[in-house]
C-alpha cells in the first residue's frame, strides 16, 4: 500500500497538488462557515504536512469509513448534498481541482475522468464527517485516480448507483455551465470544478452514447461468439473477421474512446496490417467477452465496458503505458461497473503480452469463457488466480456453455500469469475491488447460501420450543459438570452428561411427586426437597440444609431460602 | 467459606439458577404437580451437588485410567455410581 501510493505521489505532481491544496486551504479556511468543515480542513493540513503515514492510515479508514458511511441512509446524503452543496465541498473541490491538474502533468488522463465518479461519492461520504472526508479527499491525491475510483466505486457499488442517480441529475443540470471550466483547476471555482467533475464523466455518456445503458448484453454475447468464428476462420487470410459486425459498428476514430458504441471498434479491424489488426482483434475480442461477463452482472456494465473495448484495443496498440488511461476512461462509464474495469485492466496487459499466444487460442469459440476466465483470474487473483479462475468460472455459467469452459480456463491461467505484472502494479486497485468481487460473487451467489438455510429453518421448527429451551438449560448445567471436573473432556462425555442429567431429573420428579404424596400434598414443598436432600445423604445431622445454601448458593437466593429476622419484628421469608 | 464458592471465576460460570427451565422441566414431568417458589431453588441446590459428585466421580474415574481427558467411559461409570446414590 505504501509502495503504492508513494509511487502514485511520485507519479503526481506533489508539489502542485499541495501547493494547490493549501492554497485552497487557506480560501476554503474563510469560507467554512460550518465547524466541521474547518475541522476538517485543519485536519486536511495537518494530513497534508503527514503525508505518507498518514494517508496509509487514512486511507485504509477511509475505504472502511466509505463502506460503513455507504451503508448509512441515502436521503440522508442527498439532502445534505441539496442543501450545503457548496460549503461541503469545498476541501473536495480543492482536491477535485489538484486532481484535475495532477492529470494534465501525469500520464493518466482519465484521472480527471475518474475523479469525478468517486468525488460525489467522497462528497456524500465526507459529509458526514469533516475529517473523514478530508481524508477521503487526500486518498484520490495518495492513490493513482484509478485506484482511487475503484477503492470508492467498489465497496458500495449499489448504493452509488442510487447516489448517483441524485447527483447525475445535479450533473446534468450542471452539464451545460461545466463544460467550460473543463480544463481549470482552479481553486476560486470550486462550484464549477464540482460540477465538472461531476459533468465530465457524464458528457460522453449522455451526449456520445445515449443509447449505451439501453443494450442487452445477451445481444454482445452473439456477436462476440460469431465474430470469434468468424476470426477463426478468417484470422490466417486476415479477412475482415468482422464483417457481420462491422455493419452495426460504424467507423470510429480509435482516438475517441469513449464514443465507441460497438464492442468491436472497426477502424482497428481495417486499418492495420495482418498481425497487427489480429492482435487487436484478439484483444477486442477478450475485452468484450470481460465486458460480456460483466454485463452478466450488470448491465450497465456492458455497455460501458464495451466502450472501452474499442479504446482499449487503440491504447494496446499505442502501448501498454496507457492502460491506466483506458481505465480512467472507462471509470466514468462504468459507474456501478468497478469489476468489469479491473478487468480491463488486467485484459488489456494480458491481452497486450499474450496477444500473439492468444490468437491461436483466442480464436475458438471458447474466447467467451476465456474473457469470464480471465474475469474470475482477475476479480480472484488476489488469492489464487488459477484456483479462483476455476472457482470463478465455475461461478458464472451464465449463458456460457460448459464446452468453453475448458478452453477458458486453459487460457485464464495464461492470462493470470500474464496479468500478474499489471496486478502487482495494482495490488491497491485489486485490494480495493477485492470488495466488489466478493459482492458481486455474493450477488452471483446468492441463492446458494439461502436454499441451505431454509431447510434446517423449516424443520426445527416443530421441536424447537421443546428442545432448545430444554438444551439450553441442561447446557447450564453441563458447564458447571466441565467446571467442576477441572479437566478437558470429549463432546462424547459431555452428551453423556446430559443423558445423565435427564435421567436425574426424572428421578428427582419421581421422588418429589412420591413425597409430596405422602404428605397429602399436592403441591412440592422445600420440606419435600430437604427430605430428598437427607435420603441422598447430602443433608444429614452435621450437615443441615440451611448450611448447603449458604456455601452454593449466591446470597439473593440465601435471602429467599433461609427465613431471616429484620427489623419491625418481621421474618423474610415468612414461615 | 466453603471451597466451592471460593473457586476461581476464570471461566465466569453463572451463578444464577435457571428457574424458568426447572419450573418447566418439572411441569413436563409432573404435570399434576406444583412446585413453589422457593422449592425450584432448592431443586437448583440439588442439581449442583448432583453435578458436584458426578464431575468428582469422573475425575476419579478418569484418574484411575491414567486418562488426561475425560472420556465417556468415565462419565458412565461415574453416573452409575451416582445417580445410585442420588435416587433417594
Amino acid at each position: 500500500m505504501a509502495e503504492a501510493m508513494a509511487d502514485s505521489y511520485s507519479q503526481d505532481s506533489e508539489p502542485t497538488t499541495r501547493t494547490l491544496l493549501r492554497r485552497v486551504l487557506d480560501t476554503a479556511d474563510t469560507r467554512t462557515p460550518q465547524r466541521r468543515r474547518s475541522a476538517g480542513i485543519g485536519a486536511q493540513k495537518s494530513l497534508l504536512e503527514t503525508p505518507s503515514s498518514r494517508r496509509l492510515s487514512s486511507s485504509t479508514k477511509t475505504n472502511a469509513r466509505r463502506r460503513s458511511q455507504r451503508a448509512r441512509s441515502i436521503g440522508r446524503l442527498a439532502h445534505v448534498q441539496t442543501s450545503g452543496h457548496l460549503e461541503e465541498q469545498t476541501p473536495r473541490t480543492l482536491l477535485k481541482n489538484i486532481l484535475l491538474t495532477a492529470p494534465e502533468s501525469s500520464i493518466m488522463m482519465p484521472e480527471s475522468v475518474v475523479k469525478p465518479v468517486p468525488t460525489p461519492q467522497v462528497v456524500q461520504s465526507s459529509r458526514q464527517e469533516s475529517i473523514r472526508g478530508s481524508l477521503e479527499l487526500q486518498l484520490p491525491e495518495l492513490e493513482p485516480p484509478t485506484t482511487l475510483a475503484l477503492g470508492l466505486l467498489a465497496p458500495g457499488r449499489r448504493k452509488r448507483r442510487l447516489r448517483l442517480s441524485v447527483f447525475q441529475q445535479g450533473i446534468d443540470q450542471g452539464l451545460p455551465l461545466s463544460q467550460e471550466p473543463c480544463g481549470n483547476a482552479s481553486a476560486s471555482s470550486l462550484t464549477s470544478s464540482l460540477n465538472l467533475t461531476f459533468a465530465t464523466p457524464l458528457q460522453p455518456q449522455s451526449v456520445h452514447r445515449p443509447g449505451l445503458a439501453r443494450r442487452p448484453p445477451t445481444r454482445r454475447a452473439v456477436d462476440v461468439g460469431a465474430f470469434l468464428q468468424d476470426l477463426q476462420d478468417t484470422s490466417l487470410a486476415l479477412a475482415s473477421p468482422g464483417n457481420s459486425l462491422r455493419t452495426p459498428v460504424a467507423t470510429l476514430p480509435t482516438d475517441t474512446v469513449l464514443e465507441d458504441t460497438q464492442p468491436f471498434s472497426q477502424p482497428l479491424v481495417g486499418h492495420s496490417p495482418s498481425v497487427y489488426h489480429s492482435l487487436p482483434c484478439l484483444s477486442y475480442t477478450e475485452a468484450k467477452d470481460a465486458e460480456k461477463a460483466v454485463s452478466h452482472r450488470t448491465q450497465r456494465s456492458g455497455p460501458k465496458l464495451q466502450n472501452h473495448s474499442p479504446g482499449k484495443p487503440a491504447q494496446l496498440l499505442a502501448g501498454k503505458s496507457k492502460k491506466v488511461d483506458a481505465l480512467a476512461m472507462s471509470f466514468p462509464n462504468t459507474s456501478s461497473a468497478i469489476a468489469g474495469e479491473d478487468e480491463v485492466e488486467p485484459l488489456q496487459g494480458g491481452v497486450g503480452e499474450n496477444a500473439e499466444e492468444r490468437m491461436e487460442e483466442s480464436l475458438s469459440v471458447s474466447e467467451v469463457k476465456d474473457t469470464t476466465g480471465t474475469q474470475g483470474s482477475v476479480r480472484t487473483d488476489k488469492s489464487d488466480r488459477n484456483e479462483t479462475s476455476e472457482a470463478v468460472e465455475a461461478k458464472e455459467p451464465e449463458g456460457s456453455s460448459g464446452d468453453e469452459n475448458i478452453s477458458g480456463r486453459t487460457a485464464s491461467p495464461e492470462l493470470a500469469s500474464s496479468t500478474t505484472e499489471f496486478l502487482q502494479a495494482r495490488q491497491l486497485q485489486f485490494l480495493e475491488s477485492a470488495p466488489p468481487p466478493s459482492t458481486a460473487i455474493l450477488s452471483s451467489e446468492p441463492l446458494e447460501p439461502l436454499p441451505t438455510r431454509l431447510p434446517p429453518r423449516v424443520r426445527t421448527l416443530g421441536p424447537r420450543p421443546r428442545q432448545d429451551p430444554h438444551k439450553t438449560g441442561l447446557n447450564h448445567y453441563v458447564k458447571l459438570f466441565s467446571f467442576y471436573a477441572k479437566m478437558p473432556m470429549e463432546k462424547k462425555a459431555l452428551e453423556m452428561v446430559e443423558k445423565c442429567l435427564d435421567k436425574y431429573f426424572q428421578h428427582l420428579c419421581d421422588d418429589l411427586e412420591v413425597f409430596a404424596a405422602h404428605a397429602g400434598r399436592k403441591t412440592v414443598r422445600p420440606e419435600d426437597l430437604e427430605l430428598l436432600m437427607r435420603r441422598q445423604g447430602l443433608v444429614n445431622d452435621q450437615v443441615s440444609l440451611h448450611v448447603l445454601v449458604e456455601r452454593h448458593l449466591p446470597l439473593e437466593y440465601r435471602q429467599l431460602l433461609i427465613p431471616c429476622a429484620f427489623s419491625g419484628n418481621s421474618v423474610f421469608p415468612a414461615q | 467459606m466453603a471451597p466451592s464458592t471460593t473457586v476461581s471465576q476464570r471461566k465466569k460460570i453463572k451463578r444464577k439458577a435457571p428457574r424458568g427451565f426447572l419450573k418447566r422441566v418439572f411441569k413436563r414431568q409432573k404435570p399434576h404437580l406444583r412446585l413453589e417458589t422457593s422449592g425450584d431453588l432448592l431443586v437448583h441446590l440439588n442439581c449442583l451437588l448432583f453435578v458436584q459428585r458426578l464431575a468428582e466421580e469422573t475425575r476419579m474415574s478418569a484418574f484411575e485410567n491414567k486418562c488426561g481427558v475425560i472420556k465417556k467411559e468415565h462419565v458412565q461409570a461415574a453416573a452409575k455410581v451416582i445417580l445410585k446414590k442420588s435416587r433417594g
